[in-house]
């Protein structure tokens, strides 16, 4: 018997029980069917944070006071013994391939603008933040390159700082309060939304000197460097590890690169996709005992036409080939139907909820109908080798 | 008044689209206490006529009184509890549960009935030793001789003191000897006033029955009544 | 026919075919053990953050300073940075209040502390003597800062537990005279090993009177303040209070955020919980497949047991008890399934202890009932169709064995 006969024959008999069969090719397709549709919504996670953190570019380094890490970032930006200046933002623009550096103060601050009062972020940045980030301006400029060290008290909105200030209104010029000091509206950033949880809208952008006074602070959180594509990270950390220890006389700044970030989030997230799955994996087994058992079954209810096959002169590895062909058959359909349950299912998720981040992991999906597969050979051999150990003229007396 | 009373009783099957006649204008009485032997070639509608008389299957046209109450108006929770009650089977293939003992399978209609546990087992008992297999309560059906398995199912058919036993070919998967064995047995039950219905071809056994139909192509040809009846 | 009696033959039926009946068992038991290990996974979870969070301390408030209408929790209000900082003077204010028992202003940052020639990066804490209480920290050797004047920036400290050991290999620390950043400090004691924290990994900090950090840091501001209320039920009054307090002194300007350990734990217990629901969820999935085994080979059985059924109708069984005979059958599957599954959950929950004595594995109780309910919720379910199926046999073709 070639692969195809075999095929038609094993097709053949697993049609003649066809409500058994549908039974036990469902219980791994909803096993299937789960680990297509968890995986989905693992990697759809992966990708969502992913694009999150990469909206921004993955050209970036971070630099931060202090080197401790214990509260999991560095301390230093609570307050350091050696603050990171806007001096040193502007000398790390000297350091080989920096394309620029952003000085970022952040914290909250009550404004007023329209006739209206709101407690509000505060982000102190530089001009290079709006070109360093990829952010756009909705209406007028940026925050302009002025001295960095005695900038203009001029501010830029956020979409919804904006909107709950001046509503519909231009505020382009319009005087603007930020914690009692006076600031002129020159732009309007475009919405970006939710960046993992924190609303980037509901900000306003002043001068990273002004809000230092503002905070009575004497360093900076962050200086944001952005340097060429092209250079490996490395070398530009190294340059800027040199620049730091020549300006402050030794490494007190903590620097990470966003592929670092990158690099550790995608392994947890990696991780978590794997958990999903293997949960997801629990049901295959479940449908793996079935096709076991109904394979027992089979063998047993079948010993007649066993013995018979054995006497019209078939081999005791075709007996086996036949009834493993049949495992493996039930659970491949079995697989592929849960393929086609799960992917359906993730597509629609995707068109009725939008919002929710969903994709296909294809490795995974691949991997479920493999491992079906398997199943299947594995649920099969223990039936497959007892009907071809049966005796055929015992077989035979069955009937 | 009659025991059984089937009038223009027809039963008609559908195979492969074509109607199949089993039973056509049957019209028979049979009192209490009567031993009635039915035979005719196979596919005359013996069995057909059996499973009606049992309640096992309805017909399609005709009545079918059973003590005065139509058949035709009982529910099937009512048909099973006047098996239950009043009908006893016996078949050509004895019908034991493998699983269970001789007395497990006698016990078997009285736990359907509800009977509790003490009760069931020393009826069933009873009837195992009415048919002489007391020493072989606790055997299985594989463990049994062909015989002996028809006489466990003899046990069970009367264990609910039925007024009806209505054997299809008892004798078909026995030897001789043991044929005879069973047809004694059930002789003796009838002679003690249960109505006994025996299906068979065996002519020797067939004519031992006080009266004897025969069927032919869902008719019956024949009604005999032996002279010392 | 009793109840007894239908589950002793429904019994019987499924011990004739032990493999099969074992594999059918074992099915419902991965499921029901699936859903026990995990959720009690996620129990230990929410219970090991949860608990984290309460050993913070009792009746806890943390007021930060900053505050933002729209967005919660945004980044600005992480860094704690507002115009009008929070003082010394705003923590002592707070006191007024009947409901606090405790405050403890809180300065942080990074520094780096030398002692003979090592030298390490560490984060610097400065706050006062009420953290210790509040806190509940026990000390190794040594004192505690000493309970004074919060203006005074006397030249003293206390280790966390790693440092001690990293700085101090062998020796007594107590007594020495440390250098943090550019100040001396003498070590007033060391704290006992604290453990990892979510607030932060207290063996690896230098504690430091609030002044002194305020200095060293130089920032005129406080980090955090952290007030113990006098009870359970004074923790929303002491919110209240603070909140006000901190108005009247900052102009009238609500300028700070005030979050409750109770609130924080509710979250936390929340999210976890969620997590738990989920995770029994998924595992049920494979308790539904089990149902479907049991179908499937309830099914078989019911083609196998024609004539057995067949028989019972002859001898007058109606279709009820045929449905009860095989629902029985079912059930039993499902319920002995069950139990498997709680043996065999557990064993893997003794295990689990062993290897995380740390963890507290322990399934939820809903989950446990969930997961019995779901299993024979399932063997009924999916042992309806085989059931009726039998019990619409037609009893002569039944009897032929077709």
């Amino acid at each position: 018997m070639n692969g195809r006969e075999l095929v038609r024959f094993a097709t053949h008999s697993a049609l003649s029980h066809r409500l058994r069969s549908v039974l036990t090719a469902l219980g791994i397709g909803i096993g299937v069917t789960a680990v297509v549709l968890l995986t989905s919504m693992g990697e759809g996670l992966h990708r969502y944070v992913l694009e999150q953190f990469t909206q921004f570019g993955t050209n970036i380094i971070g630099i931060n006071p202090g080197r401790s890490t214990t509260f999991g970032a560095s301390t230093g930006i609570f307050g350091s013994v050696r603050p990171l200046t806007i001096d040193d933002a502007e000398a790390l623009k000297r350091v080989p391939f920096v394309l620029n550096t952003v000085p970022v103060v952040q914290g909250t601050a009550s404004v007023e603008g329209g006739g209206r009062e709101r407690s509000t972020n505060i982000s102190g940045v530089g001009p290079e933040f709006q070109t360093a980030f990829d952010f756009r301006v909705a209406l007028g400029t940026f925050l302009p390159a002025d001295d960095p060290r005695a900038p203009r008290p001029l501010a830029v909105l956020g979409a919804k700082m904006r909107h709950e200030l001046y509503g519909e209104r231009s505020p382009l010029g319009e005087l603007l309060r930020v914690g009692g000091e006076r600031y002129r509206v020159i732009g309007v950033m475009e919405p970006k939304g939710q960046v993992l949880g924190f609303d980037l809208d509901d900000t306003v952008y002043i001068p990273a000197a002004r809000a230092l006074e503002l905070y009575n602070r004497q360093g900076l959180f962050e200086i944001d460097v952005l340097y060429d594509k092209a250079v490996p990270a490395d070398e530009v950390v190294a340059g800027i590890e040199r620049m730091i220890i020549a300006r402050h006389g030794g490494l007190d700044v903590t620097i990470t690169t966003q592929q670092q970030m990158l690099d550790v989030l995608g392994s947890v997230l990696d991780i978590v996709t794997f958990a999903v799955a293997a949960l997801g994996g629990i049901s295959l087994l479940v449908g793996g005992v079935g096709i076991f058992t109904i394979m027992t079954i089979a063998v047993r209810e079948r010993t007649a036409e066993i013995g018979l096959l054995r006497a019209i002169g078939a081999g005791r590895a075709q007996i086996r080939a036949i009834f493993l062909g049949e495992s493996i058959l039930l659970a491949g359909i079995g697989g592929a139907g849960g393929l086609l349950v799960g992917g359906l299912t993730v597509v629609l998720l995707g068109v009725a909820v939008p919002a929710l981040p969903v994709g296909i992991a294809l490795p995974y999906v691949v991997a479920a109908e493999a491992v079906a597969v398997l199943i299947g050979l594995a649920a099969g051999v223990v039936p497959a080798q007892r009907a071809a150990a049966l005796d055929p003229v015992e077989a035979l007396r069955a009937e | 008044m009659a025991m059984i009373r089937l009038e223009a009783l027809g039963r008609t099957f559908e195979v492969g689209g074509q109607q199949v006649r089993a039973l056509d204008q049957v019209d028979l009485t049979i009192e209490a206490g009567e031993y009635l032997s039915i035979m005719g070639p196979s596919g005359s509608g013996k069995s057909t006529l059996l499973n009606v008389l049992g309640l096992l299957d309805t017909p399609s046209v005709g009545a079918y009184w059973l003590d005065g109450v139509n058949t035709s108006t009982m529910g099937d929770d009512q048909l099973a509890a006047t098996r239950q009650a009043q009908i006893g089977f016996v078949f050509q293939s004895f019908h034991l549960v493998p699983r269970m003992t001789a007395a497990e399978n006698v016990e078997l209609p009285m736990l359907l009935a509800g009977i509790g546990g003490a009760e069931r087992r020393e009826r069933a008992h009873r009837s195992l030793a009415g048919v002489g297999l007391a020493d072989r309560a606790d055997h299985r059906p594989a463990q049994l001789s062909g015989g002996e398995r028809q006489r466990v199912a003899i046990a069970r058919a009367i264990v609910m003191q039925p007024r009806l036993l209505l054997a299809d070919e008892p004798t078909g998967n026995l030897d001789t000897g043991s044929g005879a064995e069973i047809v004694r047995i059930m002789e003796t039950l009838n002679e003690r006033g249960l109505t006994l219905i025996v299906v068979t071809h065996d002519l020797q056994i067939g004519e031992r029955a006080r009266r004897r139909l025969r069927l032919r192509d869902g008719r019956v040809v024949e009604d005999l009544r032996a002279a010392q009846a | 026919m009793t109840f007894g009696d239908c589950t002793r033959v429904a019994a019987g039926a499924l011990l004739r075919y032990p493999l099969r009946t074992a594999m059918m068992l074992l099915a419902t038991a991965i499921g029901v053990a699936a859903v026990l290990v995990l959720t009690a996974l996620g129990e230990a979870a929410r219970s090991f953050v949860t608990d984290e969070f309460r050993a913070l301390g009792t009746h806890l408030l943390v007021v930060l300073p900053g505050k933002t209408e729209t967005t919660g929790m945004g980044p600005g209000l992480m860094a704690g940075e507002s115009p009008r900082d929070l003082t010394l003077d705003d923590a002592r204010a707070v006191l007024r209040s009947r409901a606090v028992a405790r405050v403890a202003p809180l300065v942080v940052g990074a520094a780096t502390v030398s002692f003979g020639g090592l030298e390490r990066d560490i984060t610097v804490m400065g706050t006062t003597a009420a953290m210790v209480e509040i806190r509940q920290w026990r000390m190794a050797t040594g004192e505690f800062l000493r309970d004074q004047d919060w203006d005074r920036a006397s030249p003293e400290c206390v280790l966390g537990d790693t440092l001690r050991r990293e700085l101090f290999a062998g020796l007594q620390p107590v007594g020495h005279w440390l250098r943090v950043g550019d100040r001396r400090c003498r070590v007033a004691g060391v704290l006992a090993p604290q453990g990892m924290s979510i607030m932060a990994n207290v063996d690896e900090l230098v504690l430091m009177p609030v002044a002194a950090a305020q200095q060293l840091l130089n920032v005129p501001g406080l980090f955090r303040l952290l007030i113990q209320a006098t009870g359970r039920e004074t923790v929303a009054g002491a919110q209240r209070d603070v909140v006000r307090i901190l108005k009247e002194r900052h102009r009238g300007q609500e300028d700070v955020t005030v979050i409750t350990q109770d609130a924080v734990l509710t979250t936390f217990d929340g999210i976890f919980g969620a997590l738990t629901a989920a995770l029994a969820g998924i595992a049920a999935v494979s308790l539904v497949v089990a149902g479907v085994l049991i179908m499937n080979v309830m099914l078989v059985a019911v083609s196998q047991r024609t004539a057995e059924i067949g028989l019972l109708k002859a001898l007058g069984a109606s279709r009820r008890q045929v449905t009860r005979l095989f629902l029985t059958e079912a059930m039993i599957l499902a319920a002995c399934g069950a139990l498997a599954g709680l043996v065999l959950g557990y064993a893997a929950l003794v295990l689990m202890r062993a290897l995380y004595p740390d963890l507290a594995f322990e399934p939820p109780g809903w989950a446990l009932a969930g997961a019995c309910l779901v299993a024979l919720g399932c063997g009924v379910g999916f042992g309806i169709l085989p059931a009726r199926r039998a019990a619409r046999l037609d009893p002569i073709a039944a009897l032929a064995g077709r």
